[in-house]
């Protein structure tokens, strides 16, 4: 049924589970209700899926109205295979503490790093002092 | 002003001046308030008249009703019925109503060109009590002093309570701003959310989908008169009497205007003789109702017009799944568009596409689409022996409660969008790489099929189609009534800012490193102007195709033009007494663009010029190699060089042969060093170049015993210098040749002893095998 072929066109994936991965970062789970030409995503009963390591925590959030300047990709979720996964959910508050954990060493990391630089005279610029685009 | 209670109030020293002054007040207040005090208070009764129209409020369907609690919506009304009020006013302020500035008409005429919504009544904020009615609701709770006078004086209502639970789906939807260009969702009077009570009638046709044309009208009522029917021809419809499209302020030179539906079809329907028609047609706004077309068949148009047509070869459409009974698509009779639409554009006036009316391939699509919904929609109900897939999709869709709530309209609205905005005015321009991949594709496939006997496998192919230019004559906006011409700045006429004035900079004041920096960026000025009269050269083969017989030799002679300016863009033009310095040329390839850009034009040059090009690169060619180190975009030379070398005599290739090795023109002793040399067969390129400079002469040398004696001696001087240099050179100084030309053992053979033959092939690796 595919009247334009060879674009994309987010009409066929109406009414179907989605990820949807978003600039900021975060992953997006719900079911992809309504479009426009900008892609602009409305997404159903939407889950945020928070990642780290194997384990994955999962927040409920609603109907979100997402701009579509903000998707960096989307892909729809077969149901039937969706639970075949090696990852692990966990609860919401464990999930967040490791991410909290994750994103600590991660600082560390990038401190010592930019310690060492700056002993040999070097020094990066951080990407947050750049400008984004 | 002051307002004292009593006259015992004012103060004793006020001047007698003061007192005339209030009376004067009084008298001026008496004059201007007519409804007070005037012919307004006497003869009008104006709470009678709300009395009257709030009767006429209650016989209306109470579908129109009011909203209880929501007083914030009811303000945003009231404001949106005042700036409907000041647009209105505005838009009878301007003068020229055919307006060529859609950015600003349509700016004002977005608020009163609204489907009136059912029921609501003139907007003027003292008439309206629907208007006041709505206000009062919320009002009495928050209780605003500045509207109490009217709450005093409106006739009394019930108050609104038990109007919570009325029908949802019955409120007044607030106002929507209409997108101008494409149009928006259809204006419903239903929020979006509610289930659908019935299957929705695809007249949407003749709504606010079908955006408005480009040039913008008084208001008028959107729809155009079903009555006359989709079988007359355009001349009939501009001879009815009384038609409302006569109705118009236009100019009566201008033909009448059809609505977006008729001049769509109008467009899809015009069977024209191929080659004949020519974008000027469409190049007059409502120019195609005119003269042109009544030389058309009438019966023709008539039994066309509200079918679904193929496209006219007007739409250059490429696609290759055939709709049923079509003509044959248009690109075996290459219609006169395509030079022309590029001609039109180099003119003054502005053109812009036409995009507001959807190709008619694509419009049926979208109502095949429709009707195929319609007809599954018919058949789930009624026979259930449905493929499991579907069956298995339906029930996913059966049990899931929140499924369509995007409409199959709004989907058909979206999909619309984005086959608008596949039309462009020429789309080997604007999407170059999709048409050629895809005709690529064709080709191959054409191939195929012409190789096997297969069955025909349509690849379907994405329409992008080619509309028509509209010119547009911009006339900037004038007000009525105003001292001089205010020009409105806006998207089509830009107002000039800042007053930037460019001053030359005298050559002395500048630093050295500011003079090399100017150099390079007029070098690679240079280079962009050389390479889009490189990129116009080559796509004349493809315009020569498309183009009418008697453009041809204008065509040609374009080209030739086009390739002289080239080739003095690369030398220098002017050049005095001789060439004066190949400096201009190894600026140009210095620079990695340059080099590639020199690569694609050589295959244009002539003869004489090309040895020219190849003669200053092997002249300077240490330099260029030492420039190329980082880019190593030098090899991409070495093919147009090889074949530029097949045709040269051989005279000249003794003497490239020379300049390459930088050969002294005496026979005498040597340098002690050629660092020229050196340089060249460390490089690549150099090397390459040389051997296949050489493979050249041998060639001449085998096949043309006859030549003449002094070519003869000379050839074999430089050959004699040639060998004795390549042998001094130690071999791990050598680089790695594109590729070896085979008969350089045999042209060494000639030169050389055995020994020395030996040596010099595996030096220059000559015999294969060893690698």
């Amino acid at each position: 049924m595919n009247y334009m072929p060879g674009t994309a066109s987010l009409i066929e994936d109406i009414d179907k589970k989605h990820l949807v991965l978003l600039r900021d970062g975060r992953t997006l789970i719900g079911f992809l209700r309504s479009i426009d030409q900008f892609a602009n995503l409305v997404l159903h009963q939407t889950v945020e899926r928070i990642h780290v390591g194997k384990k994955y925590g999962d927040i409920p959030r609603g109907i979100f109205v997402v701009r579509g300047e903000n998707v960096v990709l989307l892909g729809e979720i077969d149901l039937e295979k969706e639970s075949d996964t090696p990852l692990q959910q966990v609860s919401i508050e464990e999930i967040l503490e490791e991410q909290r954990v994750e994103q600590q060493t991660k600082l560390e990391n990038e401190k010592l790093k930019v310690q060492a630089l700056k002993d040999r005279g070097l020094s990066i610029p951080r990407a947050d002092t750049l400008d984004e685009y | 002003m002051f307002r004292y209670e009593s006259l015992e109030d004012c103060p004793l020293d006020e001047d007698e001046d003061a007192f005339q002054g209030l009376g004067e007040e009084d008298e001026e207040i008496d004059q201007f308030n007519d409804d007070t005090f005037g012919s307004g208070a006497v003869d009008d009764d104006w709470q009678e008249a709300h009395e009257r129209l709030a009767e006429l409020e209650e016989k209306l369907p109470a579908a129109v009703s009011e909203q209880t609690g929501n007083g914030e919506r009811d303000e945003m009304d009231l404001l949106g019925d005042h700036e409907e009020n000041l647009a209105e006013r505005l838009s009878k302020m301007v003068i020229e109503n055919d307006l060529e500035d859609p950015a600003i008409m349509r700016a004002v005429q977005t608020r009163p060109v609204l489907q009136p919504q059912p029921g609501s009544l003139n907007s003027s904020i003292w008439d309206g009590s629907e208007v006041l009615r709505r206000i009062r609701g919320p009002l009495l709770a928050q209780e605003m002093p500045t509207v109490s006078v009217l709450e005093y004086a409106l006739p009394q209502r019930p108050p609104q309570g038990p109007e919570d639970d009325r029908d949802l789906s019955e409120r007044a939807l607030p106002r929507r701003s209409t997108s101008p260009i494409i149009g928006s969702p259809p204006v419903r009077a239903v929020p979006i959310g509610t289930p659908p009570k019935q299957m929705a009638v695809p007249s949407f046709n003749q709504q606010i989908l079908c955006p408005k044309p480009v040039h913008v009208r008084p208001p008028m009522p959107p729809r155009y008169p079903a009555p006359y029917g989709e079988r007359m021809s355009p001349n009939q419809l501009c001879n009815v009497p009384n038609s409302s499209l006569l109705g118009h302020p236009f100019p009566p030179s201008v033909p009448p205007v059809l609505s977006p539906l008729q001049r769509a079809q109008l467009l899809g329907g015009a069977q024209l003789q191929p080659g004949r028609m020519s974008p000027s047609q469409f190049a007059r706004v409502p120019g195609f109702v005119g003269s042109p077309l009544a030389a058309m068949n009438p019966k023709l148009l008539q039994g066309r017009v509200g079918q679904m047509l193929p496209p006219a070869p007007g739409f250059r459409a490429f696609f290759s799944a055939p709709p049923p009974a079509t003509p044959p698509p248009p690109q075996q009779h290459p219609p006169g568009p395509g030079p022309l639409v590029q001609n039109l554009r180099s003119q003054a006036p502005m053109f812009r596409a036409d995009t507001t009316h959807l190709h008619p391939q694509h419009r049926r699509l979208l109502h095949q689409r429709q009707q195929q919904n319609r007809n599954q929609h018919r058949n789930l109900n009624g026979a259930g022996d449905r493929g499991s897939h579907r069956s298995s999709h339906q029930d996913h869709l059966r049990k899931d409660p929140y499924a369509n709530l995007m409409l199959q309209r709004e989907k058909d609205w979206v999909a619309k969008i984005q086959m608008m905005q596949l039309q462009s005015t020429d789309p080997y321009l604007d999407d170059f790489y999709y048409q050629n991949y895809f005709q690529k594709l064709e080709k191959l496939s054409a191939a195929e099929e012409l190789q096997g006997d297969g069955p025909k496998k349509e690849r379907t192919k994405l329409i992008t189609p080619q509309v028509a230019k509209l010119e547009h004559a911009y006339k900037p906006v004038q007000f009525e009534g105003s001292l001089g011409k205010l020009t409105v700045s806006s998207v089509n006429n830009p107002r000039k800012m800042i007053d930037a004035v460019v001053t030359s900079r005298s050559e002395d004041d500048e630093t050295k490193e500011k003079q090399v920096r100017d150099k390079r960026r007029k070098t690679l000025v240079i280079i962009e102007k050389t390479y889009s009269l490189l990129l116009d050269v080559e796509d004349y083969e493809r315009r020569y195709l498309l183009s009418l017989e008697e453009e041809r030799p204008a065509l040609m002679d374009e080209r030739k033009h086009k390739i002289c300016s080239m080739y003095d863009n690369l030398r220098g033009k002017l050049p005095g007494q001789e060439r004066p310095s190949d400096d201009l040329f190894v600026q140009i390839m210095c620079i990695r663009k340059g080099k590639r850009m020199v690569a694609r034009i050589l295959p244009f040059l002539s003869t004489e010029q090309a040895a020219d090009i190849l003669m200053t690169t092997a002249r300077n060619l240490p330099f260029l190699i030492k420039k190329d180190a980082q880019d190593e975009v030098l090899p991409c030379l070495l093919s147009p060089f090889s074949l530029l070398l097949y045709h040269l005599p051989s005279v000249t290739v003794t003497s490239l042969l020379q300049q390459l090795m930088n050969l002294p023109q005496s026979a005498a002793a040597p340098a002690p060093s050629n660092p020229h040399l050196t340089a060249v067969l460390q490089n690549k390129f150099g090397l390459s170049l040389l051997l296949v400079v050489l493979s050249r002469g041998e060639d001449l040398q085998s096949s043309d015993p006859a030549t003449e004696s002094t070519e003869n001696n000379k050839w074999m001087q430089v050959m004699f210098m040639a060998t004795r240099e390549l042998l001094r050179i130690p071999q791990a100084a050598l680089a790695k040749p594109i590729s070896i030309p085979t008969n350089l053992v045999s042209l060494f053979s000639r030169y050389v002893d055995r020994q020395k033959l030996n040596l010099l092939e595996t030096k220059l690796q000559l015999v294969q095998g060893i690698r």
